[in-house]
């Protein structure tokens, strides 16, 4: 339990809480964690998926019937763009830490999250290709 | 030209609640926000508290949070900040409020004693001083340059929510006696900071650097100490031959 009155510092401290500004390393680490938030989920799905597919034909045709909706081919789309980011800034923060990305992380970030775009948009190619061949017209 | 300041206020003498309070006066565009806070002060309502000494960026005292970033008021201009609007200004985020914008840095001087800040070397001292290369000196510029001021540990979000935090002003501190070639205690600081408080509590969100009113590389230092770490386990290690 803590005290009454550290309790009112604490709330005292939120009040003063005028937001703080955003930039480049700030808005790189939040989006940071909501991608590493999404990658645990998509963990779930994943492992559902295994595992279903590991009980035989009628196991397989069930994920095939789900994941080949439109719904989880947009989700596809997402997981990629969600590794990419999450992937690429890693390496960012691999650079800052072995002391050279520290004096160029705002480059770094735009170079980075510049190439996670290109590689996104030459992955959804292939995903949008299957949604046409699936539900042509 | 005039322009409205939003202040927090709170006296708990008082027994108030905390609020912001709103003053209009005339100011010009090259007055530091310093001279807006003294003119509202000694003009318009004697209650409103906050520190300042030097008033020239030198002492530290009057970091606070203006327009959402933590600033030394002696140090920005009224046009340096946004043109239109009002101009708010917070006490130190994540430090505890003693009234308006004062606030009680016990903390954190307390987090910057804990890497014993001080200079340790117990060779008998030369007749006339240590001598240093200008190589050897150039390697803690950037951190002899601190102030104290407290704009980094209170912009930073880790700090806000993990106050056995050491922070990024004590780290720097750290950084300063472990990289200075005269001093002898670089083994025993690197030990302190070998733990979940020091820097491997960094997740490099860059605030400090942003606020830094010296413009020091404070996420730089921070990320030198993890390294110097590593380093020191493996002297340590190959010296005991495992
Ligand atoms: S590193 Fe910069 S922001 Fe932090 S206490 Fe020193 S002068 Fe202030
Ligand atoms: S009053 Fe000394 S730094 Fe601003």
């Amino acid at each position: 339990m803590i005290s009454a009155g550290r309790f009112f510092e604490e709330r005292l401290q939120q009040m003063s809480a005028q937001r703080y500004q955003w930039h480049v390393g700030s808005f790189a680490w939040v989006l940071h964690r909501i991608t590493g938030l999404l990658l645990s989920l998509y963990l779930v799905i994943h492992i559902w998926v295994v595992r279903t597919i590991g009980q035989g034909p009628e196991g397989f045709d069930r994920v095939m019937a789900t994941v080949q909706t439109p719904l989880f081919l947009f989700f596809e789309v997402g997981l990629l763009g969600t590794v990419l980011y999450h992937a690429l800034n890693g390496v960012r923060l691999l650079l800052i830490d072995t002391g050279w990305g520290v004096r160029h992380q705002k480059g770094l970030f735009f170079v980075l999250a510049g190439l996670a775009v290109v590689v996104l948009l030459i992955g959804v190619v292939p995903i949008l290709n299957l949604l046409g061949r699936q539900f042509p017209g | 030209m005039e322009r409205c300041f939003k202040i927090f206020r709170f006296d708990p003498e008082n027994g108030s609640v905390p609020l912001y309070r709103e003053y209009r006066i005339d100011v010009q565009p090259d007055w530091r926000i310093l001279d807006c806070i003294h003119e509202i002060k000694w003009k318009l309502d004697g209650t409103l508290s906050f520190r300042r000494s030097c008033a020239h960026g030198v002492c530290g005292s009057d970091a606070m949070m203006i327009n959402g970033k933590n600033r030394l008021a002696c140090r920005t201009l009224v046009r340096d900040l946004k043109k239109r609007g009002v101009i708010r200004i917070d006490p130190l985020k994540g430090f505890p409020v003693i009234k308006d914008l004062i606030v009680d840095s016990d903390a954190f001087f307390e987090r910057n004693e804990a890497v014993k800040p001080w200079f340790v070397n117990n060779d008998r001292p030369p007749e006339k001083e240590r001598l240093q290369s200008p190589e050897e000196r150039d390697r803690i510029d950037e951190p002899t340059k601190c102030i104290l001021c407290g704009s980094c540990t209170s912009a930073c979000p880790t700090y806000w929510y993990d106050k056995a935090y050491l922070g990024p002003a004590a780290l720097l501190k750290a950084h300063r006696f472990i990289f200075d070639s005269r001093d002898q205690a670089g083994e025993e600081r690197l030990e302190i900071l070998n733990d979940l408080t020091g820097p491997y509590k960094c997740h490099t969100i860059f605030n400090c650097v942003e606020t830094c009113p010296k413009e020091i590389n404070v996420t730089g230092a921070i990320a030198e100490l993890k390294m110097e770490i590593l380093r020191s386990r493996l002297r340590k290690k190959s010296k005991s031959g495992r």
